[in-house]
């Protein structure tokens, strides 16, 4: 039972550390500033939750300390809920201050209703 | 500058003095005194910035467990179809972006359910969420969105998918 929560946990682990890894591949190779930062997106929203998953796992069932599980649940709790606040100001601060990305847009209905 | 009003800071200190009690994770008195004086603080200076309409919604069950269900449940499922999706773009070597910005018309009125439709939209990778305004007393959001290859509303509609009637049930 023990060795099945084991291999469970390291699995959440793998496949978090999986959609990290591919959030860090967009990162390098997408086109543009916020193509970018929709690639990141994945580190922090299935990236996160993969390896809290295991480590809440980890932390219940095998080192048995309950205030070391709600402590990953909170950075878990956290770190989805604070994260989209801060892509959003990021990719609106970047709009505003003129960044456009070098091949045009498919559609900018946000630049059409500014001018 | 809105005002501080009272059930707002009532609210706000539950939450801060629960975070507290579950990261310090202790019960002696010297303890919760100083998480109450430091979270009733807390809640003074700040409850004017979180809180502007009815204060306990929480503590209506029906809307509680709605939410629940939508955020444990349904919420995951979309998370994870789409970073299926994000990942076989950026294994496919990221030639199949199509970037662009997208308006969408939201329905939603109050102050939590547009906020919580805009973070759930830009939580899901491929979609983030640029600019709120309004025309004509409908509320526009801005997405920018990794496929804008479809014409507007059908673009509007695969953003939003489900969201939006969930939350429109928590909060109209």
């Amino acid at each position: 039972m023990l060795h099945l929560l084991m291999i469970i946990s390291d699995v959440l682990i793998g496949i978090g550390a999986f959609f990290a890894l591919i959030g860090v591949l967009g990162i390098l190779f997408m086109p543009d500033v916020f193509s970018r930062m929709q690639a990141s997106t994945c580190v922090t929203t299935l990236g996160i939750i993969g390896v809290c998953l295991g480590a809440l796992l980890h932390a219940i069932f095998i080192v048995g300390s309950p205030s070391s599980a709600v402590k990953i649940a909170l950075i878990g709790l956290l770190v989805l809920v604070t994260n989209p606040v801060g892509s959003h100001a990021l990719a609106r601060g970047a709009y505003r201050a003129g960044i456009r990305p070098e091949q045009p847009m498919e559609i900018d209905e946000l630049g059409r209703d500014s001018q | 500058m809105r005002k501080t009003k009272f059930p707002a800071v009532i609210a706000t200190f539950i939450v801060c003095f629960a975070f507290w009690l579950l990261l310090t994770w202790t019960v002696d008195v010297q303890n919760l005194i100083a998480g109450t004086v430091v979270s009733l603080l807390a809640a003074l200076f700040s409850a004017r910035f979180f809180i502007h309409e009815s204060a306990f919604w929480l503590a209506n069950p029906l809307k509680f467990f709605v939410g629940l269900f939508y955020w444990v449940c349904v919420f995951p499922l979309d998370l994870i179809k789409s970073n299926l999706r994000m990942a076989a773009l950026v294994l496919g070597g990221c030639k199949d972006v199509k970037p662009g910005i997208v308006k969408v018309p939201v329905s939603l009125k109050s102050e939590y359910g547009q906020t919580a439709l805009a973070n759930s939209i830009t939580l899901t990778p491929g979609t983030i969420t640029m600019d709120v305004a309004e025309q004509d007393g409908q509320t526009y959001f801005y997405v920018h969105c990794i496929e804008a290859d479809r014409p507007g509303a059908e673009a509007g509609e695969s953003i939003k998918g489900r969201m939006e009637k969930w939350i429109g049930r928590i909060w109209k």
